[in-house]
């Protein structure tokens, strides 16, 4: 299991559209994908689970992948995150 | 004997009659049960069926009938358009190409008209809808039309049925359309659907009458 | 991609969830339609075969909507297409939001149209409040 820790720092959190771009990226790898927030984890490939864990601006989250690829799908969903998905 | 086809115009015109006559009255029963819009949406859809019904009139009596249901299909905007719209296009089916009716074409028009409606809402008698109208009164046509009488009284038994099928909607308890969400509380109000099937039956009869 | 169909009876909450769900991706087609044809509250089978036929491509089209006769409606839309494009077009039992955001997402990954019509179906269990 590859784990790491995330800071939310985009203006609209994991939602809408940063949520789907982190879907998106998530299922360009074999490895299970999980966030967690809070005690709560979800799947990191599901839309719906990583917009019900309604991570906003601040908050941490824990990202763990399982699997072959699972370094290289922790290391592209992190710089996902660090670069704000692309927002200013 | 057989129905010609000025008295088929006369009966889609007598429908819209109707419906502008009881767009209250339809309106108040749906208000009861449903959304309330029954009778404005009756009355909207027979309105672009007049509307259109010059451009069809020269054609045959299934183009004339499609053109009904299209009508309805785009004017009508709750479910009794799909329905409706549904229940004229298969009368147009069966009597495409035909300038004249007979009891074995309205027989078969009133059947097909039936099943679309049930294809199309997935009722069945019973369900406190346009079916406990429709397919009492699709019986009694073919029943009467077996014993060889006259359109008249055919029509006349298909909407003595209509009405008793209409009224037996009172005590049910609606599965269908949004009277559903009420459970328990739509028993005790008459079915609209069933109540505007019953007028389209008897406006048809009406023509064969006068 | 799948193509998106979001029907209700009104048009302005039809183009409200359409602007919503493109969020998600700007590139799937996604189509609104509500209203009857003199703009009242109701569905226009006729204005959804258009709408279907907008976004139809290869890949087929999932049909969302809201409640009651808009599903009607919707089935009859898609029995006036063609006959080659019926077998294309799936209705979907997705609540119409959810069900549409999750579209969006699931067609911009390139899933088929039967794994973008059962992701957006299991957006009736979404937990609101986790």
């Amino acid at each position: 299991m590859v784990e790491t820790t995330l800071k939310i720092k985009n203006k609209s959190g994991l939602h809408l559209r940063p949520a789907a771009e982190f879907v998106k990226k998530a299922n360009e790898f074999q490895a299970n994908i999980t966030l967690e927030r809070g005690g709560k984890v979800v799947n990191g490939k599901s839309i719906i689970h990583v917009q019900a864990l309604g991570v906003r601006q601040g908050m941490t989250i824990n990202l763990r992948a399982v699997g072959v690829d699972a370094e290289d799908a922790v290391a592209a969903l992190s710089e996902l995150v660090n670069n704000k998905f692309g927002e200013e | 004997m057989k129905v010609a086809k000025d008295q088929i115009v006369a009966m889609i015109k007598e429908m819209a009659i109707s419906m502008a006559e009881n767009k209250i009255f339809l309106t108040e029963l749906d208000s009861a049960i449903g959304d309330g819009d029954h009778g404005i949406n009756m009355d909207r859809g027979f309105r672009k069926v007049l509307e259109r019904l010059p451009t069809v009139v020269d054609k045959d009596i299934g183009s004339i009938f499609k053109n009904v249901g299209m009508s309805l299909i785009s004017a009508v905007g709750g479910a009794a358009g799909p329905l409706y719209g549904t229940y004229f296009m298969e009368f147009g089916k069966v009597a495409e190409g035909k300038e004249e009716l007979s009891n074995g074409d309205f027989k078969m028009m009133l059947a097909a008209g039936l099943e679309g409606i049930k294809r199309r809402g997935k009722a069945v008698v019973g369900e406190k809808t346009m079916v406990d109208a429709l397919e009492p009164a699709a019986e009694a046509f073919a029943v009467a039309a077996a014993e060889d009488k006259a359109p008249l009284a055919c029509f006349q038994a298909a909407v003595a049925a209509a009405k008793k099928g209409k009224e037996a909607t009172i005590p049910m308890l609606a599965k269908k359309g949004r009277a559903h969400y009420l459970g328990e509380r739509s028993i005790g109000h008459q079915d609209p659907g069933a109540t505007s099937s019953e007028l389209v039956l008897r406006s048809m009869l009406k023509v064969l009458e006068s | 991609m799948v193509g998106v169909v979001i029907v209700s009876h009104s048009l302005k909450a039809a183009e409200g969830i359409k602007e919503i769900a493109q969020q998600m991706g700007r590139d799937v087609p996604v189509a609104a339609v509500g209203g009857t044809a003199d703009g009242q509250i109701g569905t226009d089978p006729l204005a959804i075969k258009e709408a279907i036929e907008g976004v139809m491509g290869s890949d087929g089209v999932l049909l969302l909507v809201d409640l009651g006769s808009a599903v009607l409606n919707t089935q009859l839309a898609v029995e006036m297409l063609e006959d080659e494009g019926q077998d294309q077009v799936v209705l979907s039992n997705a609540p119409i939001l959810e069900g549409a955001v999750v579209a969006v997402v699931e067609s911009a990954m390139g899933h088929n149209l039967e794994q973008v019509k059962k992701a957006a179906e299991e957006a009736i269990h979404m937990e609101k409040l986790l």
